[in-house]
C-alpha cells in the first residue's frame, strides 16, 4: 500500500465537509461503528444466508406446472405436507435418529471431555488435537469408512464370525436406521467434545473440594456439582449436533438403505429427480421450522431444569 | 501488502479509514478478480467443444479420433442421470453435445433443447445401424435425427448363480420378486431404469407406460418388491460389491456388472429373462445453443469410430452403433459379452425402452420415491 496522502496533516486537520460529518456521526454514534466494523460479516450473512433464505421461502409458496414454475402465491404444498402422511412420517424419523444420534454424541464424549478437563493435567492441547485427529478426514471418507466397518463382509462381521460368535454376518449393520445413527454419532462427536471440554474446565475446583468437605461422595458431588455447571456445554453441544444432522443427507443415502431414509434425502429428490423444487422449498422451510421449535423447547426446559436446580 | 503493518497504521493514525477502506476494497476486487480469471480460463478450454456425459464416458479412450485431429480433448464433464444433468442445463450449464437416452429423449426434445443433426457432416454416419437410429420420438424436422445412436445395450438381472436356485425354472423378472431371497434383492435407485422393470413385471406394455392405469399396477408390484431389497443404488461398484460378498444374490444391473464380476471370477451370471430384457439406446445429441457446432461434429463422429467401438465392446461389454466395431472382434468373444455380430437380432429380442415425456418422468419420479422411502 503506497497510498500516503492521508499522513500529509493538512488533509487530516481540515477535513472536506461531508467525510467530517461522516468521522462526527461515527465518532458520536457507536451502533454506526459497530455496525461499520461487522459489514463484512453482516455482508457475507445478507448475500449467503439472508437473500437464499427469502428466495426459498418465495418459491415454496410457488407450484410446479411442467417444465417451469407457476408463480401465482399458493398454500398447495403446505397442504400436501400435512395431508400426505409419508411427508410428517419422515420428519418424525429424522427428528428421532437425530435425537438418538445427539444423545449418544454426549453420553459417549461427556467422560472423554471429563478426562481431559479433570486428569490430564500436561500437555493438554496435545491430547485435544489427539481426540480430534479422526476429524482430519473428510466426512465422506469417514462415511465410506464405516461402511467398510458395518459391512456384510465388513470388519465387525467378519471379525463376529471368526470368533464364531454368529453364523451369518448381521444384515441390520448396514443399511439400517442403526448404521445411520452410528456414523452420525461418530462424525460428530468433535463437536461435542470441544464445548463439553470448555465447560467442564471452566468449573472452579475449590467447589469440588467444598462439595467433599461438605461429605459429599463422588457420585453425588458428580451430579450436585459438576454436571450442573458443565450444562452450558451439554446445551451447546446437543444443538450443533442435533440442528445439522436432522437435515443430513449423506449419511443416510450411503448407509440408510430403504428404511434409513430421512427428511434430507426428500429434500434432495425434490430438486433432483422429481424436479419439483417448489415442494422442495416448502419442505426445507418446514424442516427449519420444526428445527427452531424443537431447539426452542430444549431450551425453555433446560432453563427451567437450571431454575428448578438453582 | 501487509495487513498487519495497515492495522498498525489504522491504530497509530497515519493511514485514515478511509485509505484503509480502500484498500479492504482493493482486497476485494482483487479476490472477485481471481474467481473471474479462473471463470475466463474455464471459458478458453471450453472452445475446444464440451461433452456432457454420463460418468464413465469422460475418458479419452473414446476420442482418440478427435485428438489426433484437434491435438487436444474436448472438455468432458460427467453428470450421474439425466435429472442432474437437467438441472444443471437450467442453472446455466453450457455445453456441445449431451448424452441422452431413449428412455428420456423425450423430455430433452420436449424442452427445446436440442439441434438436430445434419448426419451428412458425420464421416461414421454410413456404417450406423440404422434399427438404432429408427427408434420412436428421434425423428426430427427435415428426415434428420435428435440422436446419433453410439450405445446400446441391455439391462437384465446379474445373479449368482452358486445362491440363487433357479428350481430349474427359467431365467425370468420374478427373480427380483422372490421372497425366498428377501433381504438380498438389488435395485437401481433411479426410475428411470426400476420403474420399467415394474412395468415389464405388472404386464404394462411400454406404449401405455404413461396412463393412471399403468401407474397403479406398476406402483403395486414396486411396492410389494420393496421389502424383498437390501438397497437401492446407481453407484454399480457398491452392487458389484454386494454382489461379490453374497449380501445381494440378484441384482438389477447393465451388462457391464456382470462382465466386471465375471472377470473376477465370480460366480454371476446376467439372466435373459423370459419377458425380455430392458434394452436401452444412448446417443449424441447436439444442444441447441451449442457454442462451438464444428467442434460438436467432430466429438460425435470420435464417438461412433471403429476405435470407440472396439473400446466399448472390450472393456464395458456394451454394445456400438458402428456395426464395423463387431467385426473387430470373433463371435466367441462377443458371446462372451452377451453380444453378437447381427447386433439388430438382439435389440428385437428385449424390450424397448420407449420415449417418455417429461411429466411421465416427474409424476414417475415422485411416485418411485414415495415408494422408495415406504409409501
Amino acid at each position: 500500500m503506497t497510498q500516503t496522502s492521508s499522513i500529509d496533516p493538512k488533509v487530516t486537520s481540515r477535513p472536506t465537509r461531508t467525510s467530517g460529518r461522516i468521522a462526527r456521526l461515527l465518532y458520536r454514534n457507536e451502533g454506526l461503528r459497530g455496525y461499520l466494523l461487522m459489514s463484512p460479516t453482516l455482508i457475507i450473512l445478507t448475500v449467503g444466508v439472508i437473500i437464499p433464505f427469502l428466495i426459498l421461502l418465495v418459491i415454496s409458496f410457488w407450484t410446479r406446472a411442467g417444465v417451469g414454475f407457476d408463480t401465482t402465491p399458493s398454500l398447495a404444498n403446505y397442504a400436501r405436507v400435512v395431508n400426505e402422511p409419508m411427508f410428517g412420517i419422515l420428519l418424525g424419523r429424522s427428528f428421532w435418529m437425530s435425537g438418538i444420534a445427539t444423545v449418544a454424541t454426549i453420553a459417549i464424549c461427556y467422560p472423554m471431555a471429563y478426562f481431559v478437563a479433570f486428569h490430564v493435567h500436561r500437555n493438554k492441547m496435545f491430547w485435544l488435537i489427539l481426540i480430534t485427529l479422526p476429524f482430519w478426514i473428510s466426512y465422506l471418507l469417514r462415511v465410506f469408512a464405516w461402511r467398510v466397518i458395518l459391512g456384510y463382509e465388513g470388519v465387525i462381521n467378519s471379525s463376529l464370525v471368526w470368533l464364531g460368535w454368529i453364523k451369518a454376518p448381521l444384515e441390520f449393520l448396514l443399511y439400517s436406521p442403526t448404521a445411520v445413527i452410528i456414523t452420525l454419532t461418530h462424525a460428530w462427536a468433535a463437536f461435542a467434545i470441544l464445548p463439553l471440554y470448555v465447560s467442564l474446565e471452566k468449573i472452579d475446583k475449590s467447589l469440588l473440594v467444598a462439595a467433599t468437605d461438605l461429605g459429599d461422595g463422588p457420585v453425588a458431588r458428580f451430579f450436585r456439582i459438576t454436571l450442573p455447571l458443565s450444562m452450558p456445554g451439554v446445551i451447546a453441544a446437543s444443538f450443533l449436533i442435533f440442528i445439522p444432522t436432522t437435515g443430513d443427507y449423506i449419511t443416510p443415502a450411503l448407509l440408510g438403505g430403504p428404511d434409513g431414509m430421512m427428511i434430507g434425502n426428500l429434500i434432495q429428490a425434490q430438486f433432483g429427480s422429481i424436479n419439483n423444487w417448489p415442494m422442495g422449498a416448502t419442505l426445507s422451510i418446514i424442516l427449519m421450522l420444526w428445527i427452531a421449535a424443537v431447539a426452542l423447547a430444549f431450551l425453555y426446559l433446560t432453563r427451567l431444569a437450571q431454575a428448578r436446580i438453582a | 501488502m501487509d495487513v498487519k503493518d495497515q492495522l498498525h497504521a489504522v491504530r497509530e493514525g497515519k493511514l485514515s479509514r478511509r485509505a484503509f477502506n480502500t484498500s479492504l476494497m482493493a482486497a476485494g476486487v482483487g479476490l472477485l478478480g481471481t474467481t473471474l480469471q479462473t471463470r475466463r480460463a474455464r471459458a478458453q478450454s471450453a472452445t475446444s467443444g464440451t461433452y456432457f456425459t454420463y460418468g464413465g464416458y469422460d475418458i479419452p479412450e473414446l476420442f482418440v479420433p478427435f485428438k489426433a485431429k484437434h491435438g487436444e480433448l474436448p472438455n468432458l464433464v460427467p453428470f450421474a442421470n439425466s435429472d442432474e444433468a437437467i438441472t444443471r442445463l437450467r442453472a446455466g450449464f453450457v455445453a456441445d453435445v449431451l448424452h441422452p437416452c431413449n428412455g428420456n429423449l423425450g423430455r430433452w426434445v420436449e424442452m427445446d433443447l436440442f439441434q438436430p443433426i445434419d448426419t451428412s457432416r458425420l464421416s461414421n454416419w454410413p456404417d450406423v445401424i440404422p434399427e438404432l437410429v429408427d427408434l420412436k420420438g428421434n425423428q426430427a424436422p427435415d428426415g434428420k435425427p435428435w440422436m446419433a445412436p453410439f450405445d446400446w445395450s441391455q439391462n437384465s438381472i446379474t445373479y449368482r448363480t452358486d445362491l440363487f436356485d433357479l428350481e430349474g425354472k427359467e431365467e425370468s423378472w420374478d427373480m427380483l420378486w422372490d421372497p425366498r431371497y428377501s433381504g438380498r434383492i438389488g435395485m437401481m435407485a433411479a426410475g428411470g431404469d426400476s420403474w420399467w422393470i415394474g412395468a415389464i413385471k405388472a404386464g404394462v406394455p411400454f406404449d401405455q407406460i404413461d396412463t393412471d392405469d399403468a401407474f397403479e399396477r406398476i406402483a403395486a408390484v414396486m411396492r410389494e418388491q420393496r421389502p424383498l431389497v437390501r438397497t437401492y443404488t446407481d453407484d454399480y461398484t457398491s452392487m458389484e460389491q454386494a454382489l461379490a460378498s453374497g449380501e445381494v444374490v440378484a441384482a438389477l444391473s447393465f451388462n457391464s456388472s456382470a462382465v466386471a464380476l465375471k472377470g473376477q471370477g465370480v460366480p454371476v451370471a446376467f439372466a435373459k429373462p423370459k419377458e425380455g430384457a430392458l434394452t436401452w439406446v444412448c446417443g449424441a445429441s447436439i444442444l441447441k445453443d451449442a457454442p462451438n457446432l464444428d467442434r460438436a461434429y467432430d466429438i460425435i463422429d470420435s464417438l461412433l469410430s471403429i476405435e470407440s467401438g472396439k473400446f466399448m465392446i472390450e472393456v464395458y461389454g456394451y454394445g456400438h452403433s458402428n456395426r464395423r466395431s463387431f467385426d473387430q472382434f470373433d463371435d466367441a468373444t462377443l458371446a462372451g459379452l452377451g453380444l453378437t455380430k447381427n447386433p439388430a437380432d438382439l435389440l428385437l429380442a428385449g424390450q424397448f425402452q420407449g420415449a417418455a415425456s417429461e411429466d411421465f418422468q416427474n409424476r414417475m419420479n415422485e411416485v418411485w420415491e414415495a415408494i422408495k422411502a415406504g409409501f
